[in-house]
């Protein structure tokens, strides 16, 4: 589900132009007290981060949990629950936890706690955690604030990744607490600046304010009212009528009228994820490099940015977006659209194009299929129920399919994946083994020149040989009521409420 | 009587079985995973391979459905497979919030249905009654989302006078509790005022060309009398009939407008459910769904023989 919401998220808020805004902060010194609403596009399904795989709870952990470690809006990597660290040794990296902190309930958070969370996130039943960890051989507690992860393999993407779920930290005398209905009510169990109150689903999910947060200062609001609200009309609408504060996704159709409404904000700056489409490359037509480098040359991406995203966002030529450090500004492989060079590399194919009921996917693929019969390509709309469609992409029972990738922090979450031989998403069956030496070194290496360098190379092969069509690049977006203050953007779509107030 | 009752109740036995094969399958059959739907971007092979192994589905359909027929026997639904929460908790939870809009829902559709409906019978051919027949016709032909859409752009976001969509419980708030309501309870009973407008003047209609109604006129009944006493009271009973199956379609009737209105309630949760392919949480709606048509249709067949004497249950 998660990847629907990425599929939502990048539909609608796609890449950048126009007002695009720079990560950071919204003007205005924040107040304290007061509450906010937030919209969410869809409701949760739970509220511990061990199983967790949706976009939206991520949002809301990020304002009930502390992680390890935090980003700034540049996405470098920030003290969080861990001070200070040394990663000199690439298999045994040696932590400093901060001191006086506790969680909500009252216990306090040392380095036995942070054992017991990395071990519960590697060998819990239900855990989603054990991937994201698997790197991760032993937690060894030195005193009550230095703690040593021991790895198997070195790997360069771990810090990253304790930004996120799995490097959240829990009481694990409130996990016990809760029992089997923990994940539907965490009292008690984070450090961060809100804490759990009440969850009606699909209704409303509270958080009140954390008056012991380690963080001097903050919070400024008082509380947080979440509401699920799937339909980005809707939340417009909500908007307007000041049901709720603080949204994250509009219908990008709506984007240029609401800039001129003054009672609004609207900011935006680049996101983490990219847009496009598979291709099969384990199937007929698709087989053939040629027919795919043909459908990647005859996509008309600055087409797909005006007239379905409405000029939010950027055109995409790969999979490491701007936000990112990654980014090679360089690789335009397939950059403008050139039908008679895509006929001379292959026509008169017909292809099948999986994607979902949602409007603006709709008329995204009816563009594309017009783009390509310019080139002589036919290409047939096969529209499916989200999980029917998802079933049948992941299991490669397709040959054309449009899949959204909401992005991770570190480049290796959107390439190792998705195109390293037998990779989790590497639905378009691709397989090079000069990309998966490139992209196992990336991992391993700790040296980012080396690391940068691995990933042009991978990019370069990868766009060129086209298991995907890259189109867009898609923000990260705010919308809020004026009222709002302190606001930052960041790049991974988390709306991080701590120094948020509201006059 | 009670003879009756109970070999209804038992009659309903049957039927509840083949609800349950025909549900299970229909839902099993549907294509979609529920393990690629939990995982989401988090997904791997054995990660998939130990959802399936810890959810049963690795096992044939046939020994899914008797261990879920077991547990249904035992009276426990299961827990839900995307939150774990207990089936039997999560519908009992939004349970109040759809009862509440469809009750209100049918109030609306009442208040306006038998007076107009009434109306539009005693003065036939009147421009009341083309009025009625108008507002009839629109009412069934105009989906429920739409008129839901359309209250909220007008009511809502234009007019600000009620809230867009959600919900307040009555215990924490009464006046927003009713503000709430207005809005979806219009966009449900909609149809259902329709609907309960042509039955009532079509069986009015039938009803005053009775002879009793003639004899009552010609002893010198008041006109009032003989329409609301004589006239109206048997006139309902069609009107009894399809109101009872209104009451027992509540619970999916409002799977739309709970949508619309985000409102949290059984309907909300069996869209949700079955996009999710939470398997466990739709088989739970679509059993109590099919128990309430049981139960309403039984009720109904009672009330005939209040509003009847001369029907009996033999």
């Amino acid at each position: 589900m998660s990847r629907m919401a990425a599929v939502i998220v990048a539909l609608v808020v796609l890449a950048a132009c126009g007002t695009q805004g720079q990560p950071g902060t919204q003007s205005g010194t924040p107040k304290h007290g007061g509450t906010a609403t937030i919209a969410l596009e869809s409701e949760l399904r739970t509220l511990d981060p061990m199983d967790s795989s949706l976009l939206v709870e991520r949002e809301v952990f990020y304002n009930m949990y502390d992680s390890l470690f935090t980003i700034d809006p540049n996405l470098t990597i920030k003290p969080g629950l861990v001070k200070s660290w040394d990663v000199s040794d690439p298999v045994n990296y040696k932590f400093t936890l901060q001191t006086g902190v506790k969680y909500h309930d009252g216990t306090p958070f040392n380095a036995q706690s942070v054992k017991d969370n990395i071990t519960r996130y590697k060998t819990g039943a239900t855990s989603r955690r054990k991937s994201d960890l698997s790197s991760v051989a032993s937690v060894d507690v030195v005193d009550d604030s230095h703690v040593n992860f021991h790895l198997k393999t070195p790997n360069a993407t771990l810090l990253a990744t304790l930004v996120d779920r799995a490097g959240m930290m829990l009481s694990m005398a409130a996990v016990q607490k809760g029992g089997q209905d923990f994940s539907l009510a965490p009292l008690g169990a984070g450090s961060g600046p809100f804490q759990f109150v009440e969850w009606r689903r699909n209704d409303h999910l509270t958080l009140k304010k954390n008056p012991d947060y380690w963080r001097s200062g903050l919070p400024y609001l008082d509380g947080l009212t979440y509401r699920a609200i799937p339909d980005v009309n809707a939340i417009l609408a909500a908007l307007k009528t000041g049901d709720v504060d603080i949204a994250r996704v509009i219908a990008a159709k709506d984007v240029a009228a609401l800039k001129t409404d003054s009672s609004f904000v609207y900011r935006d700056t680049p996101a983490i994820g990219f847009n496009g489409f598979e291709l099969n490359t384990g199937a007929p037509p698709f087989n053939d490099a040629a027919k795919r480098k043909a459908v990647a040359t005859a996509i008309d991406k600055y087409q797909i940015l005006k007239n379905i995203n409405f000029n939010i966002g950027v055109v995409g030529y790969g999979p490491i977006p701007p936000s990112s450090w990654a980014f090679d500004s360089s690789e335009k492989i397939y950059d403008h659209a050139d039908a008679a060079k895509a006929k001379s590399m292959a026509t008169g194919f017909t292809f099948t194009f999986k994607t979902t009921s949602d409007p603006v996917a709709q008329q995204l693929a009816q563009l594309m299929q017009s783009q390509l019969a310019a080139a002589g390509i036919t290409m047939q709309i096969q529209t499916e129920e989200f999980a029917t469609y998802q079933q049948e992409c992941a299991n490669h029972q397709f040959q054309a399919c449009g899949v959204n990738w909401s992005g991770r922090i570190d480049p290796d979450g959107n390439m190792y994946a998705w195109w390293h031989t037998g990779g989790d998403f590497n639905d378009s069956m691709y397989s090079n083994s000069q990309v998966d030496k490139w992209l196992e070194d990336a991992r391993t290496n700790s040296d980012q020149a080396k690391r940068k360098q691995d990933y042009d190379n991978a990019q370069k092969q990868i766009v060129e040989d086209a298991p995907y069509v890259f189109s867009t690049f898609g923000v990260s977006a705010q919308i809020s009521s004026n009222k709002i203050q302190g606001f930052t953007l960041y790049p991974d779509l988390m709306i991080r409420m701590a120094g948020v107030g509201k006059s | 009587m009670t003879t009756y009752v109970l070999r209804r109740l038992l009659l309903m036995l049957p039927v509840a079985f083949l609800v349950t094969v025909g549900v299970f399958l229909l839902i099993h059959l549907t294509p979609g995973d529920p393990a690629l739907i939990l995982l989401g971007e988090d997904r791997s092979p054995q990660a998939i391979a130990q959802i399936h192994q810890q959810l049963g589905l690795d096992k044939p359909l046939y020994v899914q459905y008797v261990i879920w027929l077991g547990r249904i026997a035992h009276g426990d639904l299961g827990r839900s497979i995307t939150t774990h929460q207990p089936v039997g908790t999560a519908i009992a939870e939004r349970l109040p919030a759809t009862v509440e809009l469809g009750l209100a829902a049918l109030f609306w559709s009442l208040i306006v249905a038998i007076p107009l409906g009434t109306i539009a019978a005693v003065r036939r051919g009147s421009i009341a009654d083309q009025i009625a027949t108008g507002i009839s016709v629109g009412g069934v032909s105009i989906p429920n989302f739409f008129i839901g859409i359309v209250l909220i752009f007008v009511l809502s976001v234009t007019w600000r006078l009620f809230p867009f969509g959600g919900y307040v419980a009555f215990t924490k708030d009464p006046f927003e509790n009713l503000r709430h309501i207005v809005l979806p309870a219009i966009a449900l009973g909609t149809a259902g005022t329709a609907i309960n407008m042509r039955f009532t003047r079509s069986s009015m209609i039938e009803v005053l060309n009775n002879d009793y109604i003639r004899t009552a006129m010609a002893k010198g009944a008041s006109w009032r009398r003989v329409v609301f006493i004589h006239a109206l009271k048997n006139a309902l009973i069609p009107v009894v009939t399809i109101v009872g199956l209104q009451i027992g379609g509540i619970i999916e009737g409002a799977v739309v407008t709970e949508t619309v209105f985000t409102w949290p309630g059984v309907g909300r949760l069996a869209v949700e459910s079955i996009f999710n392919r939470d398997y466990t949480v739709v088989q739970g709606i679509v059993l109590l769904a099919a128990f309430s048509y049981m139960v309403a249709n039984l009720l109904v067949d009672l009330v005939y023989g209040w509003l009847d004497p001369r029907i009996s249950y033999s």
